[in-house]
């Protein structure tokens, strides 16, 4: 820290050379701004009012994908409950166990590093490489999950081909990669103060009580930013739906025909049939707005939710 | 050792089996399909060891899709996608963190908020975008979204961690005479090293792992990454029953450098990853 | 760390080079004026290498043929990709509905007029060359054609001749009755099947079409009145018991229920697992590799009264910029006649729709000792009553939307059969507001 300010830096002159720097060294992520998110959401907003295939010129038409998404479309309230269905089994299951999972892996155990890195390692891997894997295991009649169950005496399941079982068959796959979660439930707990919980048993405080009276609260940022994270992650699922429904279309029926699938068969659509960029669109443009509304809606709460010891 | 605590040890313990066996018995299992013969895959009941090893599927199976060219065209992508990510993402987090110019926040708010824009509004225009510029069928749009601050969290992460260094240190290098390059480059990168590092390996893995995009923007399957090659292996077409041993065997060969990748920098992570999880300084 | 950092740099400098030189790429003409013509299929290794042994016979001093590789997984994604950035091979395999909807919206080649034989086209190459139904379902309303078909698929029953000895029935043969086939697949999954038959074409999006075939041979109405240029569709009386006893099957659990994974069909059939399995004659190349340890057969489709089949032809379609159409053409003529009968004795994949080619086919399963399937394809290419066996149209997708939503669901019984109505009452509406 200085004591007198430099005669040869002006504050003035400072500030405009901060600024000229600071603009040079965002540079490339302004251009990235301006490229990848203001012109995707103006020139998809136009797609959306049209009947385009890519090919000969786009013809307007209004909100006319718009009314027949709404009313004609059979397929689109099936996808909306298919995205709905896997994010309410995705995302709580998912914070739970990975907060249970970082819970558990918090102790001074020997052999604990070598258990967090087996549970991490399912994220590691490739996600086509697993996901992959995975739809040999469910397989109804060769796969290992129906063959561990016959041993257990369970009864089999369907897995991916029946209608029913195909979503929770999804989500177990995704649940399997929970690993990200708790990597980062760990990293927020071993930064809870560790006298914050002497401090409580001395007062006589039980493992229940300090947990839902200290650990909760104190991490509440991280947990609302996984909240948000994993509920905008989970409505734009494509892979796993992709590769493990048995026709790759999100079947069987509708039932795994979630919206980033249905826009991916109408933009990109196999087999040579024609696309339909225009109805894409729209349909892009419906589950950005469900995606704005949950992020606004978890803000709006999440003030009731944190806990936070600093004014920002 | 009081009773309780063992039996609370080795309940534990127990617990923690069987954690990691629910984790790794997949992967144990795909090893056993690698090495069975083609009709042994679609035994029923299925045997869980082998009754013959081919320890040939493991070069059959990679053969069968070009396994080294697309773990080339992996690393070539994946590599420059890293670079580019990362260091455009530091360059604007150190831009927002330490330098004061009017508009800081509301660039950082817009970055942070552009990171709720779902890919998938994007999909269609760039897709256009590209396909009218000429890239089309070439590693351009997979690599060059990464060297334009591709990705937002980056942003956020690279601020958050520079926060917390102190600027004492820009001032010592400013009497020193330093420019902000030389400051950047020789004090800042060093220093914030567990953010960056942090960053490189989760950028490998977004881009090791991106699927859709490969999917769409190339189609000569010599250009393909990895994973397009893989998920292509089983996808049925014309009848044909994939080749489920060869597949598991490259499969098994397509995880390593994921692993390798993250065993040796394990440490950097869990370090970098705790700037997500600690209360702002200021 | 510094000398890493090092080789690490100098490898990404080399990355980046490579990346340069994996932009681009095109094909087109050459320096010293050949031309060269691109080919993509979606055969299996096994035949693609027997095609491009084929294609080396093929000798003309301007013209290079060139096959580019395509793993035959994603063909639907990578067709869609290649149609968007106008990059389409000269020839590339393509479906019936692919060539339809590309001709009408104007991406491909017109060759009606080299087919016709007079002026450019070649006399022995012409439209009555063709097995006649193929050619028709090809050309569009105005006439105009895009590609031309190679390759007929023709649909059966496979069935495990052990499974049937096991269970004491005689095997299928021409002019057996759906009764008798859901009674075959009923005993034999009391026998230990997990289904006595395994039928996507009866569950799957095509379903409503191989439907009709039961309605056909019962002299009732198709499904629909044409699948190139449908009016309308009906579900006729015949047509609705055709389904109930589908229904009956599927609730008794003879039958695999819509949602089967079938990406392993054809394995776990030559493993034994599948005793019935509704497919199509391409499986008998794959048959000839992978030896299966039971003994097969394959039989024609079953019928009510006259003998109905499904018909399905694929080709081979040449976009509308492609560089050079004479070359373009000379090098289609000697794919669809010639090289197939070099290509069919070692993998007879499935029945020419070039007539004079079709001996080679039938040569090649009769050496192969496959005496069933040569006798079934022969009788459904002379079967009288034929049905498309998807809608080929641009909004097929909006009729399969509505397929997913009730047929499945009729399947299963949780929609009554009078739904078969709405369905195709949904449809009706479709066609009406497409035009």
């Amino acid at each position: 820290m200085t004591a007198t300010p430099d005669p040869r830096l002006r504050p003035r002159d400072k500030l405009t050379s901060d600024t000229r720097a600071a603009y040079a060294f965002m540079a490339p992520a302004l251009i990235g701004f301006t490229v990848f998110v203001v012109y995707p959401l103006i020139r998809s907003a136009y797609f959306a009012l049209t009947r385009y295939n890519g090919l000969t010129a786009p013809v307007f038409v209004g909100l006319g994908n718009f009314r027949r998404m709404f009313t004609t479309d059979p397929s689109f309230w099936p996808s909306v409950r298919a995205t709905l269905l896997l994010v309410v089994l995705y995302v709580p299951l998912s914070l739970a166990i990975g907060l249970a999972l970082a819970v558990f892996c918090n102790r001074r155990m020997r052999g604990v590093r070598v258990l967090r890195t087996l549970v991490y390692l399912p994220v590691v891997l490739p996600v086509v490489a697993t996901i992959t894997l995975w739809k040999f295991v469910f397989n109804p009649q060769v796969g290992l999950a129906n063959q561990v169950l016959t041993w257990l005496h369970l009864p089999t399941s369907e897995w991916l081909s029946g209608e029913g079982s195909a979503m929770p068959s999804i989500v177990i796959v995704m649940l399997w990669s929970v690993g990200s979660t708790m990597i980062i439930f760990l990293a927020a707990l071993q930064a809870v103060p560790t006298e914050l919980y002497e401090a409580a048993r001395i007062d006589g405080a039980g493992p229940r009580t300090m947990f839902f009276r200290i650990t909760l609260p104190l991490i509440s940022p991280i947990m609302v930013l996984q909240v948000v994270l994993q509920l905008v992650t989970a409505l734009q699922t494509f892979n796993q739906p992709k590769i493990l429904s048995p026709d790759g279309l999100g079947g069987p029926g509708f039932s795994t025909r979630v919206l980033m699938l249905s826009i991916y068969n109408n933009g990109f659509p196999t087999l040579g049939r024609v696309a339909d960029f225009g109805y894409a669109s729209a349909q892009v443009w419906v589950l950005f707005l469900v995606i704005v509304v949950v992020i606004a809606a978890t803000a709006r709460f999440s003030s009731v939710w944190t806990y936070s010891d600093h004014v920002s | 050792m009081p009773p309780r605590k063992t039996v609370r040890t080795a309940s534990w313990y127990t617990v923690a089996l069987l954690i990691s066996s629910v984790m790794v018995l997949p992967i144990l299992w795909m090893l056993t399909i690698a090495l069975k013969g083609h009709a042994a895959v679609f035994q029923v009941p299925p045997r869980l060891l082998p009754d013959e090893f081919h320890f040939e599927n493991f070069i059959d199976g990679p053969k069968a899709i070009h396994f080294p060219r697309l773990l080339l065209n992996s690393l070539v992508i994946t590599g420059l996608s890293v670079v580019g990510g990362v260091m455009t993402s530091m360059m604007a987090g150190y831009a927002l963190a330490r330098l004061r110019f009017p508009g800081r926040r509301l660039w950082f708010y817009v970055f942070v908020g552009s990171m709720m824009l779902p890919p998938v509004v994007g999909i269609i225009p760039l897709f256009q975008l590209f396909k009218d510029i000429g890239w089309y069928d070439t590693w351009l749009p997979l690599i060059v979204p990464a060297w334009l601050g591709g990705n937002p969290l980056f942003i956020f992460l690279a601020r958050q961690y520079f926060l917390s260094v102190p600027y004492s240190i820009d001032e010592a290098a400013k009497v020193d005479g330093a420019g902000h390059v030389r400051i950047f480059f020789s004090v800042m990168l060093p220093i914030t090293r567990p953010a960056w590092i942090t960053m490189a390996i989760l950028a490998f893995q977004l881009s090791w792992n991106d699927y859709l995009n490969p999917l769409i923007y190339l189609y000569s399957s010599e250009k393909w990454p990895l994973s397009v090659g893989m998920a292509s292996f089983v996808s049925q077409f014309a009848g044909q029953t994939p080749d489920w041993n060869l597949y598991m065997a490259a499969n098994l060969l397509y995880m390593l450098p994921p692993l390798a990748v993250f065993f040796v920098a394990q440490r950097y992570f869990i370090q970098g990853l705790s700037a997500l999880g600690t209360v702002n300084q200021r | 760390m510094k000398r890493t950092l090092h080789a690490a740099g100098a490898l990404l400098v080399a990355g980046g080079l490579l990346a340069t030189s994996a932009c681009g790429g095109s094909s087109g003409k050459e320096a010293g004026g050949k031309t060269t013509v691109t080919v993509m299929t979606w055969e299996s290794n096994a035949t693609n290498q027997l095609i491009d042994k084929a294609l080396a016979g093929f000798s003309d001093p301007g013209i290079t043929v060139k096959r580019i590789d395509t793993p035959n997984g994603n063909y639907g994604d990578k067709l869609a990709s290649l149609t968007q950035a106008k990059k389409l091979p000269d020839l590339f395999w393509c479906g019936n509905d692919t060539e339809l909807q590309y001709t009408g919206q104007g991406l491909l080649t017109d060759w009606s007029e080299k087919l016709s034989g007079s002026g450019s086209g070649s006399a022995d190459f012409t439209t009555g060359s063709f097995v006649p139904t193929a050619m028709k379902n090809w050309k569009t309303a105005d006439g105009k054609i895009g590609g031309v078909p190679s390759l007929m698929n023709t649909y059966g029953i496979w069935y495990n001749i052990d499974a049937f000895k096991a269970a004491g029935i005689s095997v299928p043969a021409a002019g057996w009755t759906w009764d008798e086939m859901y009674a075959a697949a009923d005993k034999l999954h009391k026998k230990g099947a997990k289904y006595g038959l395994v039928a996507d074409a009866m569950t799957g999006l095509d379903a409503p079409f191989s439907l009709s075939l039961y309605s056909l041979s019962a002299g009732g109405a198709p499904f629909a009145d044409s699948v190139n240029q449908p009016t309308k569709v009906t579900a006729d009386a015949t047509y609705t018991e055709g389904v109930g006893k589908l229904v009956a099957g599927i609730k008794s659990g003879a039958v695999a229920p819509p949602g089967y994974d079938i990406s392993n069909q054809q394995s776990l059939f030559a493993a034994g697992q599948i005793p019935m399995l509704w497919s199509g004659q391409w499986l008998a190349a794959g048959f000839l590799t992978d030896k299966p340890k039971i003994k097969y057969g394959f039989a024609p489709l079953p019928q009510v009264g006259k003998a109905a089949t499904l018909y399905d032809a694929v080709g081979i379609c040449t976009p509308s910029y492609t560089q050079n159409a004479d070359a373009t053409f000379k090098v289609l003529k000697y794919l669809d006649s010639t090289v197939w009968t070099k290509v069919l004795p070692d993998s007879p994949v499935a029945v020419p729709a070039y007539t004079a080619a079709q001996d080679a086919y039938f040569d090649a399963l009769g050496k192969a000792g496959l005496t069933t399937v040569a006798s079934t394809v022969k009788a459904d290419l002379d079967a009288p009553l034929t049905m498309g066996v998807r809608f080929t149209t641009q909004w097929a997708s909006q009729s399969n939307d509505l397929i997913t939503a009730y047929w499945p669901d009729i399947l299963q019984g949780k929609k009554p059969l009078s739904d078969l109505q709405t369905m195709t009452d949904k449809i009706n509406d479709v066609i009406k507001s497409n035009g």
